[in-house]
């Protein structure tokens, strides 16, 4: 045991002082009674003005005493070693992803967090500082540097669990940017485990070590992983995904609704690990499907799935060639495109298309909009310099959001346009010789390939229809996606022409207005369910719909690992870690409470 | 003198109020009260046989004339009632607000004044360590005065003694005692209640107390000093130390009343805050002593 404030000890002065105040003999005031065989025989000194008297055993003196000592042994804050190794510097990764609201530890698994994490700063010494860093989807620090407890309790008790996975890496990151060199530090993950993978750059290691605090206990829960709505020539159906994760045989039922109007209840049993789909047709004039799963497990987040059942608005889109299967087949995979293929004879600029694209022909002025030129005829405006034979096909930024699932390793090129000093744009996709393929934004989203498709067996591959999928999007991002995303996931919103307010409304009713002059990210996605995006346009409210869903396997798993994979500790300093300290004061404290209030009764009682 | 005692008012509503027995008794005198012996009153009792030396004037010659007997017509005597008024003087009665020695002498005078407003004799006996004749026997309302003064004259002091009280108590007729008290000496009372009870005394036990004995006013530290024996203790008044003292206070007071009961007589606590005139009008008459 040691002491926080030993200097407190010279309080305990005042123990021979109440001695003495019992030493000292009281004046009192002779009365006169009639009878005085009537009143009892009993003595309590209360005041002490006269010296000297014999000590007389008393409780109150006891009391006093003890009280006083107590209150000493309270003031000079003694601590007892706690079990944690406290670094200088504690850095505590606290999970409030959506994993961390599974119910199979009391009263969550954030809640046990929590817990551990306030344990943790109990044990806080005197010069020791905690920095708190919440970590969902993204890594938010609540509480930086500090050692005042009150603060910390705040901070932790303050954080709420999302709805979004969690983004370890990016706390780490952040965890990093905190310490210096040859900072004492030590970082604390309390987690189920339930995280995004690290990233590669981790791979050289931390300053710091991580302990990893495991949360949680149990996988046992049946999830709706999946739910589209799908529309045939005839009719539309809903297709759901359910997915028992468990070890155990659970019996659930699955409701289905229609605007929030039951539609069917159909009870299922799954085996241990059994997924089973579920199809149901869908009325035509629904704007949204749910699907809620009565299973009443231990999470509840991917127990509800929403989905569109509207489809989107259709763009026309021209496609001027002379023939070319690939790039139209591609093209009409998109069910929201109607698609339109005319000669190169036959082209007249038209207003009426929201993209053009060009096949080997490029027409003498270019439309004031979004296109996508393929290898431009020599001598046009975009046309590169002379064909230069092409050796390896590969990616200029293999993260980048276009290039998303679009494998390029078995892609060949035989020629292409060398497109070297063109200044239409970026290069996304290049060779050693040449860029293949250059984007640009400005003045309008704007896409330019280098070779005839033709000459590559690009079109041959899956990537063909995806890199078109990604790159038509990207020119001609719906006005609002009406597909699933994920809790906190950007979502891209282009307000119709002409519209005066946008206004998206979320699944628990508030509202949230965006900008109308331009492209609006909306961000505010960490509730599951269906947003509602309402624009006015000429007087007339125009709505659309996303909706937002768990759908995530990892997280539906629940089951957390017993280890986890975490970066190595990079630093030669020795990590000099330090026995926590758990004050007790707080109890001898309450302690002297008790015996201040006893002595009170014993003194009112006469005792 | 006498207003100096009890004021003329409280006097005149005396005079409507007398002392109630609940046998005959037997006085020397003359009164209105009914006596054990044949008298002569206007009330009827008995016929008797003449014998020599019996007065001749009461012999119903009517029935003479009947029977050829002389007999004698038998009246109700009406004689005296014997008031003995034994007042404690100790040293304990000269305390309170109001004084308990004051007012026992105006409840002592104003028992006294209904007894000589109905031609009782009164006599008068104030004790503390030991019994002091009040003088000769009072009688009729031209004694109240002299009675008065002398219920005024006695000082107090000393320490209350009841078994000193049995020898005086023992010379009393058969009649009507009432014994003023705070009944707080060490010694029991009981001895001097059973001498009332041997010497055929009917009537009461008033115990007064003053109210800040009944109900503390005090707390804190106190050295307490014994009005009677000069004894000194150190005490502390707290609400347990209170609550004690007022237990045996209650049950001293309850002995007294047990006590008195057990002999025949009456009990009533009274305390020095309540007016005379309360006093005698409604306590007294609840217990029966007056009515």
């Amino acid at each position: 045991m040691s002491f926080l404030a030993p200097a407190a000890a010279v309080l305990a002065l005042t123990l021979p002082a109440i001695l003495a105040l019992y030493f000292l003999k009281i004046r009192r005031p002779t009365r006169i009674v009639p009878a005085l065989h009537l009143w009892p025989d009993q003595i309590r000194d209360r005041q002490a003005n006269v010296p000297w008297q014999r000590l007389r055993p008393s409780w109150l003196l006891f009391l006093q005493l003890l009280a006083a000592g107590v209150l000493v042994a309270a003031a000079v804050q003694p601590v007892l070693p706690a079990r944690a190794a406290l670094a200088r510097h504690s850095i505590v990764l606290l999970d409030a992803s959506a994993s961390m609201q599974a119910t199979d530890v009391t009263p969550s698994r954030l809640g046990d967090a929590k817990r551990q994490v306030n344990a943790l700063i109990d044990q806080l010494g005197p010069q020791d500082r905690m920095t708190i860093i919440a970590v969902a989807s993204s890594a938010r620090i609540v509480a930086s540097a500090t050692g005042d407890r009150d603060t910390l309790h705040r901070a932790v008790n303050g954080v709420i669990a999302s709805n979004g996975a969690a983004d370890l890496s990016a706390a780490l990151a952040m965890a990093a940017g905190l310490v210096r060199a040859g900072d004492d530090a030590r970082a604390y993950l309390f987690s189920d485990g339930i995280v995004q993978p690290l990233r590669a750059s981790f791979a050289a290691g931390l300053p710091f070590p991580v302990e990893y605090h495991r949360v949680g206990v149990s996988g046992e829960n049946v999830g709706l992983t999946s739910l589209t709505v799908r529309t045939g020539a005839q009719s539309r159906a809903a297709y759901l995904h359910v997915q028992n994760f468990g070890q155990q045989t659970r019996s659930v039922s699955v409701e289905w609704r229609a605007d929030n109007h039951l539609l069917d209840v159909r009870p299922l049993s799954l085996q241990a690990g059994q997924a089973q789909d579920l199809v149901l047709p869908v009325p035509s004039d629904a704007t949204s499907v749910t699907a809620r799963l009565a299973a009443g497990d231990i999470f509840g987040l991917d127990d509800a799935a929403t989905a569109v059942a509207r489809t989107p608005r259709a763009f026309r889109v021209l496609l001027v060639t002379a023939g070319n299967v690939f790039l139209e087949q591609a093209l009409r995979l998109r069910t929201d495109l109607q698609v339109d293929v005319i000669a190169s004879a036959a082209y007249r600029p038209s207003a009426t298309y929201a993209l053009t694209v060009f096949d080997r022909f490029s027409p003498p002025v270019m439309p004031d909009g979004p296109y996508l030129m393929v290898d431009p005829p020599a001598g046009s405006a975009l046309a590169g310099r002379q064909p230069v034979g092409i050796g390896r096909v590969r990616a200029v930024d293999a993260g980048d959001p276009l290039l998303a699932n679009v494998d390029l390793q078995d892609v060949h090129v035989a020629r292409s346009q060398d497109l070297r000093n063109s200044t239409f744009g970026r290069p996304l996709i290049s060779s050693l010789q040449t860029p293949l393929v250059l984007v640009r934004d400005e003045p309008f989203r704007q896409v330019l390939f280098g070779f005839d498709l033709h000459e590559s067996d690009l079109p041959l591959r899956i990537a063909f229809p995806i890199l078109v999928q990604n790159l038509s999007e990207w020119m001609l991002p719906p006005s609002v996606p009406s597909h699933s995303f994920h809790p906190a996931e950007p979502v891209t919103i282009v307000p119709e022409p002409g519209a005066t307010t946008v206004t998206v409304i979320r699944p628990d009713g508030s509202r949230r207005s965006l900008a109308t002059a331009s492209i609006a990210t909306f961000a505010d996605t960490d509730l599951t369910g269906l947003y509602t995006v309402e624009q006015s346009i000429a007087g007339k409210v125009q709505r659309s719909w996303f909706s937002v869903n768990l759908f995530s396997d990892p997280i539906s798993q629940l089951k957390p690992p017993d280890r986890l994979t975490l970066p190595p500790t990079r630093t030669t300093a020795v990590q000099a870690t330090h026995p926590g300290q758990l004050e007790i004061w707080p109890w001898i404290a309450l302690a002297a409470l008790t015996i201040v209030t006893a002595e009170w009764l014993a003194f009112h009682r006469g005792l | 003198m006498a207003a100096a005692l009890l004021e003329p008012a409280l006097l005149r509503r005396l005079e409507s109020l007398a002392l109630l027995v609940r046998r005959a008794v037997s006085g020397q005198m003359g009164g209105e009260r009914r006596s054990r012996r044949r008298g002569q009153s206007v009330e009827f009792a008995d016929f008797r046989n003449y014998t020599p030396g019996d007065d001749f004037r009461l012999i119903d010659w009517n029935a003479y004339a009947r029977l050829d007997r002389f007999m004698l017509r038998l009246f109700v005597a009406e004689e005296e009632l014997p008031l003995n008024l034994f007042l404690d003087m100790s040293g304990s009665m000269d305390w309170g607000t109001p004084n308990k020695a004051a007012t026992a002498r105006r409840l002592a005078g104003a028992i006294a004044y209904v007894a000589l407003a109905a031609l009782d004799r009164v006599r008068l006996t104030v004790f503390a360590e030991g019994p002091t004749s009040g003088g000769a026997p009072y009688r009729g309302r031209r004694a109240a005065a002299e009675l008065f003064a002398r219920l005024q004259s006695f000082p107090t002091g000393g320490v209350t003694n009841y078994e000193k009280l049995v020898w005086p108590i023992g010379r009393q007729r058969p009649g009507m005692s009432v014994l003023i008290s705070d009944g707080l000496g060490q010694p029991s009372i009981d001895p001097a209640l059973m001498a009332l009870q041997r010497a055929q005394q009917e009537g009461a036990v008033l115990q007064l107390l003053a109210p800040q004995e009944i109900a503390l006013d005090w707390s804190g530290d106190a050295r307490l000093k014994d009005a009677e024996t000069g004894l000194e203790r150190e005490f502390t008044a707290t609400p347990l130390t209170q609550a004690s003292y007022v237990r045996a206070l209650t049950q001293r007071t309850d002995e007294i009343e047990r006590a008195a009961h057990r002999r025949g007589l009456r009990f009533a606590r009274l305390s020095t805050a309540e007016p005379i005139d309360q006093m005698v009008q409604i306590t007294l008459r609840q217990i029966g002593l007056l009515g």
